[in-house]
């Protein structure tokens, strides 16, 4: 049972360490690197023992359930742990090819380890001001890496994105007070509870649209999405690709459980709300990557556009459609970050990622141009790639309930996606200008390369292997739906002092 | 008690989304600290009316108390809500140096974000 508060721990007490180590040096770097490793190992265990044990409920503290805080770990959580886990690692390795140690910045991978901390906090917290106070771990420590390296030009862009997040916690804050006013806990298994004895109160409506509404800014939902575009490129490669993986997933995420697992499931206009919101944002996400002119802009419009996607199979709200959704976050998170990854080292090669500038890479650096290749592809949806089961699920779904404006608006997204992707080929690998200078001297390429080839080889495996993933994402879903079972789980915790009493 | 927090809470809300809105990254500023109080505030009135109870004390006459939990939660909510003040104070002055304006239409006046160099 303590195995849940380890993907914690373990981060949190490898910050620590990092802070007092000092300057950077092999040594730290061997630590933050097995630290990461060993997270993912962590991650893996836990994936293992819930999906063949069911959820595991810790009690921080030894309180009970009712007033106590509780980190719960069911394969949802799971599975989103071992994903931050595996893109940490990649983020740091990443870090590691692209700098020596002399050159990097001695607070980054301290940061990077926080940010996790956060990130997996938010993940298993079974408590609504816990996962407020996870919230703000989380976006602290994203504020101090979006400025730690940032020059004139990109300081300035980090602001919008900190006024923007500090109104979010602060609505956030206001809801919990106000979930707590209306239930009497902040326990999710117990709001479910006493937000199902409430029927059709309409307060349970207005908590769920404030719930909508600060989980939606957090993952980049229309019309709240602009602070992300400006911000996400000022972010050197690594830090991008972590930050794109992992972050507004977490939004995504807290929909999923929202509305899957805390509120009741009949607020069908509310769902439906959802669904449309979503289809804004896939529309307005892909026209904005279209409209930019660098690699890092196009990417990062990019993200919201398929978290349009993922929100539209919340809104559609079967249990097929939150598996698909599911599936959608497992395929997202590695093909997102892993394009990140490879867009830094184009960057790299060409001294630039502004597409008037660059190009020539095919011919120079062939094994690039195929990852990109196919990471784009898969991020379009084509078979047999990742991209194209979580799309056809959540489309057949779409379609079965009758929503055709809404496939419809998928299927154009999709398209437009496939040409902005084709516009970062033919610009940067596909012309061939002679003027266009590629770096192949500079010897770090080869080896980021390497840590994008073994993002993509994940990517792959889970387009080919779709089934098994699918299976795991199928059960997730099950479980994130089922609030009997959830609340089973929470209340059946017993805590030491209780257990050994007769 | 109840009427006169919620119309301060109010005011407060008020008075601080107009500051969010302004172009002055200095306003925005006073702005999210005086949101921030706004929020602990609310979230202390959600311990509900505080008449004729003791403040969540234990001792010995132990009669109706206020609900302690909402305290317990501004207490957190204050400390995050200072660093983050904080830390914004800081990235101000950063910018302030950098740009010798903290006024966003200044800042972004002539910005083309669809490329970058």
């Amino acid at each position: 049972m303590n195995l849940v508060i380890l993907p914690l721990l373990l981060p949190l007490v490898t910050a620590v360490t990092l802070l007092f180590w000092g300057r950077p040096s092999p040594g730290r770097r061997v630590l933050a690197g097995a630290s990461a490793a060993g997270q993912l190992a962590v991650a893996g265990l836990l994936l293992w023992r819930v999906e063949a044990g069911g959820p595991l409920v810790l009690p921080v503290g030894n309180w009970s359930a009712a007033f106590g805080i509780v980190l719960v770990a069911d394969l949802l959580a799971a599975v989103m742990v071992g994903l931050s886990s595996f893109t940490a690692l990649a983020a740091v390795l990443y870090g590691f090819a692209e700098y020596r140690p002399v050159v990097e910045h001695p607070l980054r991978l301290m940061l990077i380890q926080f940010l996790v901390a956060g990130i997996n906090l938010a993940f298993l917290t079974g408590d609504l001001f816990n996962l407020f106070v996870a919230f703000e771990v989380m976006l602290i420590a994203s504020y101090a890496l979006l400025t730690l390296e940032a020059d004139d030009w990109d300081v300035k862009q980090a602001f919008p994105y900190l006024a923007v997040n500090l109104v979010g916690s602060t609505l956030f804050l206001c809801a919990t007070g106000f979930a707590y006013r209306l239930f009497g806990t902040l326990n999710f298994a117990e709001l479910a509870v006493r937000a199902a004895a409430l029927g059709d109160d309409p307060r349970v409506t207005a908590l769920a649209l404030w719930l909508l509404g600060v989980f939606g800014l957090k993952a980049g939902l229309f019309p709240l999405y602009w602070w992300l575009p400006n911000s996400y490129p000022i972010l050197p490669a690594p830090l991008a690709a972590l930050f794109a993986g992992m972050l507004t997933k977490v939004g995504v995420y807290m929909l999923l459980r929202m509305f899957g697992t805390v509120l009741p499931h009949h607020l069908s206009g509310l769902h439906m709300l959802v669904a449309w919101l979503a289809g804004a944002t896939m529309i307005f996400g892909v026209l904005g990557a279209l409209s930019r002119n660098f690699i890092r802009g196009i990417l990062s419009y990019h993200i919201l556009s398929q978290i349009g996607f993922m929100v539209l199979a919340i809104g559609l709200f079967t249990e097929l459609a939150f598996a698909a959704c599911i599936f959608y976050i497992i395929h997202h998170i590695i093909v997102k970050a892993s394009l990140f990854l490879v867009g830094g080292t184009a960057a790299l090669l060409n001294r630039t990622d502004n597409l008037d500038r660059m190009g020539n890479l095919w011919r120079h650096a062939p094994g690039l141009g195929v990852l990109f290749l196919l990471q784009a592809l898969s991020l379009a949806g084509l078979p047999p790639l990742s991209g194209f089961w979580g799309k056809y699920l959540i489309l057949t779904e779409g379609l079965r309930l009758g929503e055709y404006v809404l496939v419809g608006l998928a299927l154009v997204a999709s398209l437009l996606t496939l040409v902005s992707m084709l516009k970062i080929w033919n610009a940067a690998f596909w012309s061939g200008a002679e003027d266009r200078e590629v770096c192949l001297w500079d010897w770090r390429w080869v080896r980021m390369n390497r840590v994008s080839a073994g993002m993509v080889l994940v990517s792959l495996a889970i387009g080919l292997g779709a089934e098994g993933v699918f299976r795991v994402a199928r059960q997730a879903a099950v479980q994130v739906r089922d609030q009997a079972s959830y609340q089973r789980a929470v209340q059946a915790v017993v805590t030491k002092d209780q257990a050994r009493r007769p | 008690m109840q009427l006169e927090t919620a119309l301060l809470i109010g005011v407060l809300f008020g008075c601080a989304t107009w500051l969010v809105l302004q172009s002055s990254f200095v306003k925005i500023l006073f702005g999210f600290i005086l949101l921030s109080n706004a929020a602990n505030l609310f979230l202390l009135s959600m311990s509900g009316p505080p008449d004729g109870r003791q403040a969540p004390i234990a001792s010995a006459e132990a009669g109706l108390l206020v609900d302690p939990l909402p305290q317990a939660l501004i207490l957190t909510a204050i400390v995050i809500g200072f660093g983050v003040s904080a830390y914004l104070v800081t990235l101000l002055y950063r910018l302030f140096l950098d740009q010798k304006t903290t006024n966003a239409a200044e800042l972004f006046a002539d910005q083309d974000t669809t490329e970058r160099t």
